[in-house]
């Protein structure tokens, strides 16, 4: 009998990609990692009954605060722990052998990982974005009502206008894309992590580590260089540790949007390409490094 | 001459030890060939190079010296593993998944889709006696199955070339037959099979050529016919023969050079002795 003939090789191929992103995605929503959800809405939900004695601006600015910034941990926190997992899994397992002795390409195996942890936190933060938006819209309404029964009709629709306007604003938006954005450049840096560390807890303490990095850094450096004479060594030492550690202050909009500021578009772009470039410059490395590993 | 198979050249591989300067030679100046259509059992005791080697015909692992080859294609580029199918030792698949989902993306990393590939699940399924099992979860399945779901994993794309890494270990005898045959079935159908095994009666039973590897080095390689057979003996079966025929030809041989070494009854194996057991209802049920 004849054996089955050769087959043509595909050198880039989208459907290996998604196969390995959808089952990524599939694998972290088995691990019922959205019952982290059900805190972030007893949280926020929470809150939002403690702040009945505040003004409706107080409470709405209380609200955001809270929401946004928990929002900011836990999708940190997803992207850090979902990711750490992964690779070392793979290679316990041996499933890494199996499925890189199929005609995949490590480039391809890496980039299915990274885009499967992507779209989880995209889901995630959908969630809470709905959750987020629900409780501010009953807040608003709560208020509209009380504003209703006690103002009297010539000052109700500027007061209702008041209130529209300090809710629903168009910062929020934004906001909320910097926060993903920041996440998936915490997962890509674990995922470059994760490559060359020996085990799981490793990577998640050393992804810690870079995450509180990436906050004092800036001021660290700002406050080095206004104290002391800096020769250009330190200087040029200074600038690769803000590069090789992300500003992660600078995707921090959350104070902006609470204190009712518009982010302007400039800005929001620029912070936006700096958190798809680190992205990216963290994947290559990754797979600089995946690429080298002897399985 | 055909491509071969597998080709394996001046192959050597060392490992560094951390913080030492010494390496360990893992495989040391290996050559071999592995021909379309043959089943080649690669054996060595644990540590002599038999993985090593088998990783880095795979491309997962990439050689200090020497080259490897599969069907003229360099096996450390990726296009070289279109043709190539792999069952590891232990296989462990994605426990969330079923069997149906696990060959469905094994299926697409190979480039299948849609009807061609549900129509390759369900033809895979069949042929590993899994369609019962299809929609239970991989972490649900015991370790005869998992080798079967795996040895239909390595055949989704129709590849041309089956490396089996102990492919019947742990598994029970009526289990290991059945992959025993579907072994033999592949070989009928013209794939190339190179199997690592401790099994050796196994091995004797499926193999064409054998490699022996020992601390790296290739120590004996051939057909195993060849290799095992007793060259100044002769084996001679009998169905049914008198006792005055069986003293004429102890006669007969005393006359002349040759010598009686062994007369003895031909014993059926153990694995057939208990498959005959253990599949006969009749005596389970308690019935003569």
């Amino acid at each position: 009998m004849n054996a089955p003939a050769a087959t043509q090789h595909r050198a880039f191929s989208p459907s290996r990609i998604a196969a390995i992103a959808s089952n990524t995605l599939l694998e972290l929503i088995r691990l019922k990692v959205f019952y982290f959800l059900l805190i972030f809405a007893l949280l926020i939900i929470g809150c939002s009954f403690f702040l009945v004695n505040l003004s409706f601006q107080e409470q709405f600015q209380v609200l955001k605060d809270v929401s946004l910034g928990a929002m900011s941990i836990f999708t940190w926190l997803l992207a850090v722990l979902a990711t750490a997992m992964l690779l070392p899994k793979d290679i316990e397992d041996r499933t890494l052998y199996t499925i890189l002795a199929k005609p995949v390409p490590r480039l391809e195996y890496l980039l299915g990982k990274l885009l499967g942890v992507l779209a989880l936190l995209f889901v995630a933060i959908s969630l809470m974005s709905v959750m987020f938006v629900l409780v501010l819209y009953i807040r608003e309404q709560a208020a509209i009502h009380v504003a209703t029964r006690s103002m009297a009709p010539a000052e109700l629709a500027g007061e209702i206008a008041s209130i529209r306007a300090s809710t629903f604003t168009v910062s929020l938006i934004p906001c909320i894309v910097i926060i993903y954005l920041k996440a998936a450049l915490c997962g890509a840096l674990t995922l470059l992590l994760s490559t060359f560390a020996s085990s799981s807890i490793f990577t998640i303490i050393v992804s810690v580590v870079v995450y509180l990095i990436g906050h004092v850094q800036p001021i660290a450096r700002e406050y080095w260089l206004a104290t002391n004479d800096a020769g250009a060594g330190t200087k040029i030492f200074l600038a690769l540790i803000s590069l090789i550690f992300p500003d992660l202050t600078a995707f921090n909009l959350v104070d902006d949007v609470v204190a009712g500021n518009a982010i302007a578009l400039g800005l929001f772009l620029k912070t936006a390409a700096l958190g798809v470039t680190y992205i990216v410059v963290y994947y290559l490395a990754a797979y600089f490094a995946f690429s080298a590993k002897e399985l | 001459m055909s491509t071969p198979a597998i080709s394996i050249e001046n192959l050597t591989k060392e490992f560094p030890i951390p913080f030492k300067r010494e390496r360990v030679t893992a495989v040391r100046d290996l050559s071999l060939r592995v021909e379309p259509g043959q089943v080649y059992g690669l054996l060595g005791p644990n540590g002599s190079g038999k993985s090593t080697t088998m990783k880095i015909v795979l491309g997962l692992v990439s050689p200090t010296r020497g080259r490897t080859e599969i069907f003229g294609r360099d096996s450390t580029r990726v296009e070289s593993r279109e043709d190539v199918g792999f069952l590891p030792e232990n296989p462990y698949f994605y426990k969330f998944l079923t069997g149906a989902e696990t060959l469905h993306f094994f299926g697409k990393l190979c480039g299948l889709s849609g009807k061609k590939l549900r129509d390759r699940t369900k033809e895979l399924l069949a042929l590993v006696r899994l369609e019962d099992a299809a929609h239970r979860r991989i972490g649900g399945y015991s370790k005869g199955m998992l080798q079967r779901i795996g040895l239909a994993q390595a055949m989704i794309q129709e590849p041309r070339l089956l490396v089996l890494d102990e492919p019947t270990a742990g598994v029970d005898p009526a289990g290991s037959r059945e992959i025993r045959d579907l072994i033999l079935d592949f070989k009928k159908r013209g794939i190339t099979v190179l199997l690592c095994s401790h099994l050796l009666g196994q091995v004797q039973e499926i193999c064409d050529r054998i490699g022996i590897l020992h601390q790296g080095l290739l120590v004996r390689e051939g057909r195993l016919d060849e290799l095992i057979s007793i060259e100044n003996q002769t084996e001679l079966i009998l169905e049914n023969a008198s006792p005055e025929l069986l003293a004429d030809l102890q006669a007969a041989v005393a006359k002349s050079t040759a010598r009686v070494v062994e007369q003895r009854r031909p014993q059926t194996t153990l694995e057939r002795y208990f498959l005959e057991v253990t599949s006969d209802e009749k005596k389970v049920k308690g019935d003569p």
